[in-house]
């Protein structure tokens, strides 16, 4: 361990300015660990701010449409969670320009408390990623990316939304920047009385209402050829009742307040550069069972304080070291939580060469040690091996991590302090085709995950977390994308299907609100200042008892949308129907999701 | 769901023909759920509904008879049901109403709903009317009640306001006793109602969180109280209490232990069984002294239990997020009898 930090330090003294490898490095100053270029083995899939721009909605929406990924929602805008490769929400990283945001106390991130597009770009990874990221990255990762351009012309936007059930969303956006100095904001709200109509019953999405708002500030500041210093923050508020469910009606309420600061100084040199970040998150619920008697109501909160230093150095053209350090020190409180406080100490060092032209390979590892629990020793082995111009083999084999949660650790009554890190290996191989528009990628991928954290009723019924499930999970990942043009008219699709299976090892069985078939379609049709998109998302039956015994039904949706810009593309003006088939379906068992709905949205740029 | 009902509607004419064709003095059968007994289904926590399991005394295993019969779900949280002559009431608790059905078909007769039923817990019948125990919210200490319901109408004609967290309830020949186990904090009560009345006529204090009580055949009521769990501000051992009822007076035997915290009194055969850490304890009602041992052959943590006929039913709730399955043991020799799946989280098993 200390040869280790030793070395990284080393490295960095002998950073010196030779000319080089720029393009890359610049890209890694960038993204970071999500970097395509120190990725090699695995698929990085960039959304980029035109599609982000381009309607104001939550993430987990953005990464349905976009990246075929499966959420379950408590209910539309209710608490929404990820599902990547079969695994659970906690065991897929959540990250805000390389710093992990997940929730300290139940380890997932609700994706209906993300405003997705306040951000530059979401980078997402699929594939075991503790390694590079840290905590969490089991099945895959999603980074929302700021990005600071110097010297560009100022930019505003306004967007205006309406829509159906009472929905109204607005978001201001503005870009100011002299060659040296930028200052970015968001500032967006949105409120619904989202009282859906249950399909097929004579009840309604009764006490689903919710409003929220967002402030995101970034500031960027460059000293020189070599430095800049960067300030990111966000505030998020969300203020939910919860929704009825088919069977019980109910009053109760979700506050969250979610703040994240961030400074960073990056320095770039030649062939080496380097990021230093200190960051503070705070988290913070109240949740009302009977929201007419708000004194009776349970709260949470953590505050994590985070450091984080990053380097990269290209020892020759064809070698290429990473190292990191990351110090977090993280407290937790609340009505079932005491003395919840842990300091976790991680580094890594990544090793890639590129012994011809047309291969790259990495080997990486990370290490570290914490107050609450042991971190095990973790590696990771992949590789990009170049078939032709435009056929590439990937492949990659990594153990990974997911730490303990405080409610896991700590939680009155329950809490088992004596939890250790759920573990899990895996492999994946992928097969990549680019030419022009096209895209078309193909992957399976094995994960096997030991020690997986279950609460069980114990003894006098109190319920407590074991490390004591296994699971298997396996599938394949496809994705076409293209493209055609002639003369004024363009055609593009996105296509994606997933297989996956998540089989817990005792029981035989699925793993519960895991689809093993999900697919989706985006046609997309442009002709000079009109653009009819169709999207179809198809999710397959998910199991919601551990026996498999009951399930929700698979479902088509379909959206449709119209879009047509003025003056220039500075006014865009877009009429969207969802669910456009009336189809009723559930996401989560007894909680029916909205019927047909239409959406009036308008962008203006100047 | 639909070709059943189909199914039985083009079945029921048919029937209806035979019979009357039918000459023969056989007792007529009043439903196919008369012989047999109930298991009532908890469901899902958060999101679904319970269910009930019928059991058959010819061995036949019929899972979700109410959706079966009635066509839809009964609600989120079935906690119990309560069978008095030809009906069942079933409670169900987190959509805060009351399932009436005929107790033979299983057919819906009516729903008791509204404000004067609020998280209900259980139901008994004293004096010809209806006694539900209501948490109200569970977050108020001060607003639970016992909700008095006319049998005839299946309406609710009166409220009586008790102390926080009213659970089993037991009707007495000196009126109705209604353990206060505490909801989601403790307490330490058994109060009796008057069900002439409507009124609380007397409050005895027992030991920290009654959970379970039992009438003996000696004219006794007996209250196991768990005591209050490790996350309580002090932890305490539970207690077995024994109220005469000519007098009220009471006795009381303590567990040893801060730790031991019993459960699941019940009443067959002249005696005593309980649940504690694992074990069942056997007690006759004459007994000085708790018992030491448990009943070999019955270990197990059960999530209910009901002990008839020589038989004891325990329900395993496995990880509660798929069906369970009840044990049936031979209470004296502590064999195996059979094992009977049920439905999602299993709650408990009603005799008629």
């Amino acid at each position: 361990m200390r040869l280790f930090i030793l070395f990284i330090f080393f490295s960095f003294g002998a950073a010196s300015a030779q000319s080089g490898k720029s393009e890359q490095l610049e890209e890694i100053l960038l993204k970071g660990n999500f970097a395509g270029s120190v990725n090699p083995g695995y698929s990085i899939q960039t959304i980029s701010d035109s599609l982000l721009n381009s309607d104001y909605q939550s993430l987990g929406e953005l990464l349905e449409k976009q990246s075929n990924l499966y959420f379950k929602q408590n209910g539309y805008g209710m608490v929404s969670s990820i599902s990547l490769r079969g695994t659970t929400a906690s065991q897929t990283g959540v990250f805000w320009n390389g710093i992990a945001i997940n929730s300290a106390l139940n380890g997932q991130t609700d994706f209906n408390t993300i405003q997705g597009n306040s951000f530059n770009a979401i980078e997402i990874r699929r594939g075991g990623g503790s390694v590079l990221l840290g905590n969490g990255a089991v099945g895959g990762a999603v980074n929302l990316s700021d990005r600071i351009p110097y010297g560009e012309d100022d930019a505003f936007r306004f967007f205006l939304g309406a829509g159906s059930y009472e929905t109204y969303k607005g978001q201001f956006s503005g870009l100011v920047s002299s060659d040296n100095f930028t200052v970015k904001l968001g500032l967006g709200g949105m409120r619904s009385e989202n009282d859906y109509p249950y399909l097929g019953t004579e009840l309604k999405n009764e006490n689903g209402q919710f409003e929220n708002y967002n402030a995101n500030v970034s500031l960027g500041y460059q000293l020189d050829d070599h430095n800049q210093i960067l300030f990111h923050s966000i505030l998020f508020q969300n203020d939910r009742n919860l929704s009825r469910t088919l069977t019980a009606r109910g009053n109760e309420r979700l506050e969250n307040l979610d703040t994240r600061l961030m400074a960073e100084w990056k320095y770039l040199a030649d062939r080496f550069t380097s990021s230093l970040k200190f960051a503070f998150l705070h988290e913070d619920f109240t949740y009302f069972f009977n929201q007419d008697q708000p004194e009776n109501r349970s709260e949470g909160s953590s505050d994590r304080f985070i450091g984080k230093y990053d380097i990269t150095y290209f020892i020759r053209d064809e070698i290429l070291i990473k190292g990191g350090l990351e110090l977090e020190n993280a407290n937790g409180a609340g009505s079932s939580l005491e003395d919840a406080e842990r300091t976790d100490f991680t580094a890594y060092g990544l090793f890639q060469h590129r012994p011809v032209e047309r291969f790259t390979y990495n080997l990486s590892l990370r290490a570290g040690t914490s107050t609450a629990y042991s971190i095990p020793v973790i590696f990771s082995v992949d590789g990009r091996f170049d078939l032709s111009s435009s056929f590439a083999l990937k492949a990659a084999y990594s153990s990974n991590y997911r730490l303990p949660t405080f409610n896991d650790l700590f939680w009155e009554p329950g809490g088992n302090p004596d939890l250790e890190p759920e573990t899990s290996r895996s492999g994946e191989l992928g097969l990549q085709f680019q030419k022009e528009m096209h895209t078309i990628s193909l992957t399976g991928f094995l994960i096997n995950s030991q020690d997986l954290i279950q609460w069980q009723p114990g003894a006098g019924g109190i319920w407590s977390p074991v490390n004591i499930n296994e699971a298997n999970n396996y599938g394949i990942e496809l994705s076409v994308q293209g493209g055609k043009r002639f003369n004024e008219h363009l055609l593009r699709w996105n296509l994606a299907y997933d297989f996956t299976r998540a089989v817990d090892e005792e029981l035989d069985t699925q793993l519960i609100y895991v689809p093993e078939h999900r697919a989706n379609g985006i046609f997309q049709y442009g002709w000079r200042t009109w653009t009819l998109q169709y999207q179809v998302q198809y999710t397959g039956e998910v199991f919601t008892t551990t026996s498999n015994s009951q399930s929700l039904d698979d479902y088509a949706l379909s959206n449709l949308e119209l879009v047509k810009s003025f003056f220039d593309r500075r006014m865009i003006l877009s009429v969207k129907v969802n669910n456009l088939f009336d189809q009723a379906y559930q996401s989560v068992a007894f909680r029916p999701m909205p019927n047909r709905n239409g959406h009036l949205n308008l962008t203006y740029k100047f | 769901m639909k070709s059943i009902k189909l199914v039985l509607f083009l079945l029921t004419p048919l029937f209806l023909l035979s019979c009357s064709d039918d000459n023969d003095p056989v007792q007529e059968s009043k439903g196919d759920y008369e012989f047999g007994y109930f298991i009532t289904n908890e469901g899902p926590f958060q999101n679904g509904s319970g269910t009930l399991t019928f059991v058959g005394d010819d061995g036949n295993l019929q899972q979700e008879v109410y959706k079966t019969v009635n066509g839809e779900n009964l609600g989120n949280i079935v906690n119990s049901m309560f069978i008095e002559g030809d009906r069942a009431y079933i409670v169900v608790n987190n959509s805060s109403l009351i399932v009436v059905v005929d107790r033979y078909t299983m057919e819906k007769l009516a729903v008791i709903q509204g404000d004067e039923i609020k998280n209900p817990r259980h139901f008994v019948v004293a004096e010809g009317r209806g006694f539900v125990s209501n948490w109200g919210d569970p977050f108020d200490p001060s607003d639970d009640f016992i909700a008095v319901v006319d049998l005839d109408a299946n309406e609710v004609r009166a409220t009586i306001p008790v102390g926080e967290g009213p659970e089993r309830m037991l009707a007495t020949s000196e009126g109705l006793m209604v353990a206060l186990q505490g909801g989601f904090n403790f307490n330490n009560q058994v109060v009796l109602i008057d069900p002439a009345t409507n009124q609380v006529i007397r409050t005895i204090e027992v030991g920290d969180v009654p959970n379970s009580l039992q009438a003996d055949v000696a004219g006794n009521v007996w209250v196991l109280c768990a005591g209050k769990p490790s996350y309580a501000d002090v932890e305490t051992s539970g207690a077995l209490y024994k109220i005469q009822l000519s007098d009220f007076s009471s006795t009381s035997k303590d567990f040893e232990l801060v730790t031991d915290h019993p459960g699941l009194l019940n009443f067959d055969a002249g005696q005593l069984f309980y649940h504690m850490n694992g074990q069942i304890y056997r007690m006759s009602p004459g007994a000085s002294e708790l018992p030491e041992e448990g009943i070999t052959g019955l270990e197990g943590f059960y999530y209910s239990m009901t002990v008839a006929n020589g038989e004891l039913y325990g329900t395993d709730a496995g990880d509660f997020a798929s069906e369970g399955i009840i044990k049936v043991f031979n209470v004296n020799s502590g064999a195996l009898l059979n094992t009977i799946e049920a439905g999602i989280v299993p709650g408990q098993v009603v005799f008629p």
